[in-house]
């Protein structure tokens, strides 16, 4: 196991509580359609980190959230319950490449001397400090030691390059001492009234053994940035690939990519439908969906093969669904009523 | 309720012990009307059992060893040698039988029972019960950890909260019957334990989400479900869902009852024949899922479009999260077995003479 340690987020200053109630104050007054800073942001604990069968897995875990799960027409708020002792976060990722693959959804099993405590598949979440991950409050029996185990499955979105070969199960088990005082520990940091509810995020946490689920700069995407676009707060960035083959593209194709991200933290922004048309000249040449697909360069992004792209192609990326992550506070609000994005390539 | 069995002796079983099998399930059958109000009894084989025998199963018998259906699971498997499945709308008939089964009573509902006794050539490897019925799971809520207090309905019959087993979303029983062969009139059987995470669907999702992860988005949109889903009357209604993919693209969630129709055979019927129940065995909320079906293969094909690992590829909706109901539950175990014909119920051999059967086309 490699060392246990905790984090401590970049902005602001740092205050302690020691409250359940802190952890969900008041929401802002006139949150804005798009990414706020939210009320608070808490750091958090890793009891662990193991590795198998390509996976590296850390178990962290912070105070019990509040959060948002996604539906069609809305979001619905799931509020901290009395029994939540902890926010439980298992980060899985591609040894290799660093990624977090958004499509292997973990399933928990906790027990306490061999009794069954909890058992869940936490929720993929987005949340500013930590990124994408995924997350869910668990019930644990008070302090003591609890053993953890994460198993994941084989993905299901489609993968490129080394990833291919990440096919398989893993299974990781964690002895965590928890107690109170050391969730107590964790940092709790307030925003003040002025900031909380206006646009802007929480900076990633600065977690030095763990990788981040950011996607590139657009500078340090792989083949030529042809532009990008906003919708709903989220940034969508264009490139085109002249070698399509790693993407199941013929002969002569090339690959369009689209690679959403959210403002201020370059998260990914995943589990969307997306789909495209391409018109020249006031023709469409191209009607289709871009599928979500995980790679080692562009990292998490939606893409389709094309036969060509001309210079002044307008594309159109329609939002078919926005990302069905779980929203933790300040990212409620923002990628969810998403209109077309139109770029002129 | 489960018994799985262990048959005691090595290899191939003998004629002396088949008759015991035999007289000890006549005697159970003797006591009780062959109804719900009375006793309902299958035995099941594994293919375990079937590896005593040096010949296979006849072709047209599709029966292999169990494994995980979903990329996500990894469960344990089931290998005794068979499994008897007792079912009773009165619970204390099945206790009763159970008993009778161990030679624990010399009678049973007034009707002397034989010396044979299961227990004298078995041993039980795993006792499995549980319940299915409007208003039980509610009752029966504080025997598990993990089920919320007063959110699982007071008139559903299963812990998720709604009816399942519609009649026109269940194979009939001759659709599931194997048709030729030495076990024509048999039929296979899965059964899996799902642990189900109710916290989830109880505290954290809402009654919008519960309707459109189990039945589809637009039953939820239209409030097309009352209750547990009675007023739905023998079908759920789902050829009012728009297609599962254009679902899962347009909404981002899927529903159960939505992808599960899409295993249809060219008649339109469906594949499998469910009979499952939930359970608090061990503390923990959770479904004996029994499903009966011609071929093993049913329930694989069944299970894979459950999966919608094609919809996932293709759509915003996750492996688990927004999948029908695959955020709240965990294969736990699966296990594979074949239901011979009631004229070879009693340890019957891999490859049954052809004279062997007398066919009564008696349904399992």
């Amino acid at each position: 196991m490699a060392g246990g340690g905790s984090f401590v987020g970049l902005a602001g200053c740092t205050d302690l509580f020691e409250t359940q109630s802190a952890q969900a104050p008041p929401l802002p007054e006139n949150r804005p359609d798009a990414v706020y800073y939210p009320t608070h942001y808490e750091g958090m604990e890793m009891p662990g980190m193991k590795e198998q069968s390509g996976y590296k897995c850390a178990l962290t875990y912070s105070y019990a959230h509040r959060f948002w799960l996604m539906k069609p027409n809305g979001i619905s708020k799931v509020e901290i319950q009395p029994e939540d002792s902890i926010h439980l976060m298992p980060v899985v990722w591609d040894t290799q490449t660093g990624i977090i693959p958004p499509d292997v959804n973990p399933q928990l099993t906790i027990t306490q001397d061999g009794e069954s405590v909890d058992q869940f598949a936490p929720w993929p979440m987005l949340s500013q400090p930590m990124g994408f991950h995924f997350g869910d409050n668990a019930q644990l029996r008070g302090d003591g030691t609890y053993t953890v185990e994460v198993s994941i499955g084989g993905p299901s979105t489609r993968r490129t390059g080394s990833l291919t070969e990440n096919q398989g199960n893993a299974s990781f088990t964690f002895e965590f001492e928890f107690s109170e005082s050391t969730l107590n520990e964790i940092s709790y940091t307030d925003i003040p009234d002025d900031k909380e509810g206006t646009k802007g995020a929480v900076g990633l946490m600065d977690m030095e053994m763990l990788p981040n689920s950011q996607v590139p700069t657009p500078d340090a995407l792989p083949g030529d940035v042809r532009g990008s676009g906003t919708s709903g707060d989220a940034k969508f960035v264009v490139t085109l690939l002249d070698d399509a083959s790693r993407f199941g593209g013929g002969e002569g194709q090339k690959y369009l990519a689209v690679s959403p991200r959210t403002p201020y933290n370059r998260t990914m922004l995943p589990m969307m439908s997306l789909s495209a048309t391409l018109q020249r000249d006031g023709t469409s040449v191209f009607d289709e969906i871009l599928q979500a697909t995980i790679d080692p360069d562009l990292r998490y992004h939606y893409g389709t093969t094309v036969a060509d792209v001309q210079s002044g192609d307008e594309l159109t990326i329609t939002v078919d669904s926005p990302p069905q992550t779980a929203r933790h506070e300040g990212y409620e609000t923002a990628f969810a009523d998403m209109p077309d994005v139109q770029v002129t390539l | 309720m489960l018994l799985y069995l262990d048959y005691q002796r090595d290899g191939q079983p003998s004629e002396d012990d088949r008759e015991e099998v035999e007289a000890a399930l006549r005697g159970i059958e003797h006591a009780y009307e062959r109804s719900g109000d009375g006793l309902l009894l299958t035995v099941s084989y594994s293919p375990a059992y079937f590896g005593r025998f040096d010949e296979s199963l006849p072709e047209g018998v599709d029966l292999p060893d169990p494994e995980a259906l979903a990329p996500f699971e990894d469960p344990e498997f089931d290998t005794p040698d068979a499994v008897v499945h007792l079912a009773s709308n009165t619970a204390q008939v099945v206790l009763g039988a159970e008993e009778a089964l161990k030679g624990n009573k010399s009678t049973l509902n007034g009707v002397d029972q034989p010396d044979a006794t299961l227990t004298d050539v078995v041993t039980i490897a795993d006792r499995r019960t549980g319940f299915i019925g409007d208003g039980l799971p509610a009752e029966k809520a504080d025997e598990a950890e993990g089920v919320p207090a007063d959110k699982v309905p007071e008139d559903a019959p299963l812990f998720m909260g709604f009816k399942s087993g519609f009649k026109k979303n269940q194979a009939s029983e001759d659709r599931v019957t194997i048709q030729s062969g030495p076990f024509a009139g048999g039929t296979t059987q899965h059964i899996s334990k799902l642990d189900l995470n109710l916290n989830q669907w109880y505290n954290q999702d809402d009654r919008w989400q519960r309707e459109a992860k189990m039945f589809c988005p637009y039953h939820a949109e239209n409030d097309v479900i009352e209750g547990a889903g009675d007023n739905l009357g023998t079908s759920s209604k789902i050829d009012d869902c728009e297609p599962t993919d254009e679902t899962a693209r347009e909404m981002g969630v899927v529903g159960h009852s939505q992808k599960s129709a899409r295993a249809r055979d060219d008649d339109d019927s469906p594949l499998i024949l469910r009979r499952d129940f939930d359970s608090t065995d061990d503390g923990t909320a959770s479904l004996h899922f029994l499903a009966l079906q011609r071929r093993i293969t049913d329930f694989v094909d069944t299970r894979e479009v459950m999966n919608g690992t094609d919809v996932t590829e293709q759509s915003a909706v996750g492996q688990r999260n927004n999948n029908g109901i695959l955020q709240y539950i965990r294969t736990e175990r699966r296990g594979n077995f074949l239901v011979p014909p009631r004229s070879l119920r009693a340890l019957p051999p891999a490859q049954p003479a052809a004279d062997a059967q007398e066919v009564t086309y008696e349904s399992s």
